[in-house]
């Protein structure tokens, strides 16, 4: 069995606290990604998703719960902390791409890399390298307007991948992306998965897209609500073997409870 | 992240909006280069007054016999009798003792004249000198010797001559020096003078401007004694104070403290007088001080305006910071700590005002530069003004560029901090969601 890379126990998020509109998003999730996982996060508009994304990104704090990171309890750092893991452990892949608009694809990349401290010969020499894997290198002089949408993605795949996180987490990364392009971007994440052994965490609302990877992870109203592991042999055989987790009589009762609060 | 590549991050979002920035920066620019200017103005017209001054005999000391009490009755009612006055043989011993001292009195007798080999009248006036006289009325010897105590105390008949005198009574350029004239005073009686040394003549002391030169009557210096002599006043002279110059090689504050040290001793017996040592110096100081003061006020009210720059700069960088609330949140969630948000803002700030403030230096000193020539335009079309003042060179002063671009980064710093750790308060999230 691989190391467990994510371990989030009874993570439960709530905004307003101690006020009329007190919200709660998450109720109580419990999930595991072990290394070099293809895991996709479904869920629609609301469900928590989002929220559950933030959270595994280091970019927002748990209200309760404990969330351990490689090894490190997230939800017990400070800010200084956080920067350091999103820097280091982390590399995000936006669906509006998100690259500054001032810099060209080069700096783009180096960016992660000088907020590490990386030298600027090997800093160059990294992004130069992460450029010519997403098959950008003919481009690295280009700002970001002056690229494509499916370029931009390309260099926002790089730029993740500029401090070799221990996983990738990409927000929508076809969103904003026609479907041909759309898979080309894919084609890229089951590259690095593949040919890098990456752990890539995909978030979206499309099943098509969550087909493509070996573990769907189905969130609504803050709970995961399925869990399906789709086992590829290393063989290449055709045969697979599916495996479904029913989703407890906890989590059952928790949504309902929401459902009756909304109400 | 390094310091440098903070700099050369926030010089490339500077030029990204290059009107803007330029804009924002002219409040900056302004008040620096009010700054610069009048600190140039400052700094050269007290150069210009001290120069001036100079010439007109800067290291002269005074010697004053004064009251011991300070009491303003007291001091009337004591009288003077001979002894509390210094003679000459007092200041003859001061002389022998501090070589580094000169008298500096001056006697005028009255006028006199002489003819030349051609039968050509030259008028001059006869003045009475010493060894510092010269200093007293910022001329200098162009050739030979100033006179001697030696001349004084054993009454030779040698005299100085001014270079207008040589061209009024030697036509063939002869050399003066060892020359003897023969010059006739106002009682009537002619005197024979070897001329032992020529020197400069001061008009600005020596009034007549302008004028014919053939005309003037400037001054022949002969020994102090012998000029006594003429006018009839014989023996030791009484006076209640002398003038005293020193060797410009020499320190002034030695040489008032000399002064000072050998008039306390031999007044020391003397219960209601003794002698007070004003130097020329004391006054400049004070002249000095003045200018300076002024100088620093009128800067300190020109670098109100860097508040109103520093109030601009605060106020784009609060736009911008808005402006840029996404890029906030990517550089965030790509591991940008707080700190390294803020210090890139603050950066920017200070980056925006060090550039303003360097044009300002650049532009203040420009400033200086003309108004250096329109003075001296002025100057040159006034013949006596341009004699006494010459050519006026600005002098910006170093001190008040290095403080001018010091404060303009404090603005930066001060201006920039608010908005800076505004940028660095954004919550990542709510940052990367805003369009």
């Amino acid at each position: 069995m691989a190391k467990k890379l994510i371990m989030m126990r009874n993570i439960i998020k709530r905004y307003y606290i101690g006020q009329p509109n007190e919200l709660q998003i998450l109720n109580g999730i419990d999930l595991d990604i072990h290394e070099g996982e293809f895991v996709a996060i479904v869920g629609a508009s609301g469900s928590g998703k989002s929220t559950l994304m933030n959270m595994i990104g280091a970019l927002d704090k748990p209200t309760e719960g404990t969330y351990f990171l490689n090894d490190t309890d997230v939800s017990r750092l400070n800010d200084k902390q956080l920067s350091a893991i999103r820097n280091k452990e982390i590399g995000f892949v936006f669906q509006t791409f998100n690259l500054i608009p001032r810099a060209n694809a080069l700096k783009n990349v180096e960016l992660p890399m000088l907020y590490a401290g990386v030298k600027k010969k090997e800093r160059q020499e990294r992004a130069m390298e992460l450029l010519k894997l997403v098959e950008m290198q003919d481009r690295y002089t280009h700002k970001p307007n002056e690229l494509s949408g499916g370029q931009k993605q390309r260099v926002a795949i790089a730029r993740a991948m500029a401090n070799d996180p221990s996983i990738i987490l990409a927000d929508e990364p076809t969103g904003a992306l026609d479907s041909k392009t759309g898979h080309m971007v894919m084609d890229i994440f089951h590259k690095l998965h593949k040919e890098e052994g990456k752990t890539v965490v995909l978030i979206t609302h499309s099943p098509e897209l969550a087909a493509e990877t070996e573990r769907i992870i189905t969130i609504s109203d803050g709970s995961i609500i399925s869990d399906t592991l789709k086992k590829e042999k290393i063989s290449g055989a055709n045969d697979f073997v599916e495996e479904s987790k029913e989703h407890d009589l906890k989590d059952a009762f928790l949504q309902a409870e929401t459902e009756v609060d909304a109400e | 992240m390094n310091i440098w590549e903070n700099m050369k991050m926030a010089l490339s979002s500077i030029l990204a909006n290059k009107l803007r920035s330029l804009l924002t920066m002219i409040g900056i620019i302004i008040g620096i280069c009010a700054v610069i200017t009048i600190t140039t103005l400052g700094t050269t017209l007290r150069s210009t007054i001290t120069t001036t001054l100079n010439s007109l005999g800067s290291n002269l000391i005074g010697a004053y016999v004064t009251t011991r009490t300070t009491s303003y009755y007291d001091s009337v009612n004591v009288e003077y009798t001979p002894d509390d006055f210094i003679t000459y043989s007092t200041v003859e011993r001061l002389i022998e003792k501090y070589p580094e001292l000169r008298i500096a009195e001056e006697n005028t007798v009255g006028s006199g004249n002489t003819k030349n080999s051609l039968g050509k009248q030259v008028n001059v006036t006869l003045v009475g000198g010493y060894n510092g006289t010269l200093d007293q009325n910022g001329s200098r010897i162009v050739s030979g010797r100033m006179l001697t105590m030696d001349d004084v105390s054993m009454k030779k008949y040698t005299c100085v001559v001014t270079n207008i005198f040589v061209r009024q009574y030697f036509k063939n350029n002869e050399e003066p020096v060892g020359q003897v004239i023969k010059l006739n005073s106002e009682n009537g009686i002619a005197y024979e003078f070897t001329i032992v040394g020529v020197c400069t003549y001061n008009s600005l002391i020596n009034g007549a401007f302008g004028g014919n030169e053939e005309d003037m009557a400037t001054p022949v210096y002969i020994p102090d004694s012998i000029a006594r002599q003429i006018q009839g006043s014989y023996g030791e002279e009484y006076m209640q104070g002398w003038v005293f110059s020193y060797d410009p090689k020499t320190d002034g504050k030695t040489a008032k403290q000399h002064l000072k040290s050998f008039f306390e001793e031999e007044y020391a017996a003397n219960k209601n007088f003794t002698v007070e040592i004003i130097s020329n110096q004391d006054t400049m100081m004070i002249i000095d001080i003045i200018i300076n003061v002024i100088t620093i006020f009128v800067a300190v009210i020109a670098s109100i305006s860097l508040i109103v720059g520093g109030v601009g700069v605060m106020n784009i960088m609060l736009v911008s910071v808005t402006e840029r609330t996404r890029e906030i949140g990517i550089r965030k969630a790509l591991g940008a700590k707080k700190s390294t948000i803020k210090l890139q803002f603050v950066t920017e700030a200070i980056i925006m005002c060090l550039i303003g403030g360097l044009i300002g230096v650049l532009i203040g000193l420009f400033n200086g530069f003309i108004a250096g020539v329109i003075a001296n335009l002025i100057i040159g079309s006034i013949p006596a003004a341009k004699q006494v003042l010459g050519t006026i060179v600005m002098t910006p002063s170093p001190l008040a560029i290095i403080i001018s671009i010091i404060f303009s980064m404090i603005t930066g710093v001060f201006f920039g901090y608010y908005p800076a750790s505004k940028a660095a308060k954004m919550n990542p999230i709510d940052a990367l969601r805003y369009d």
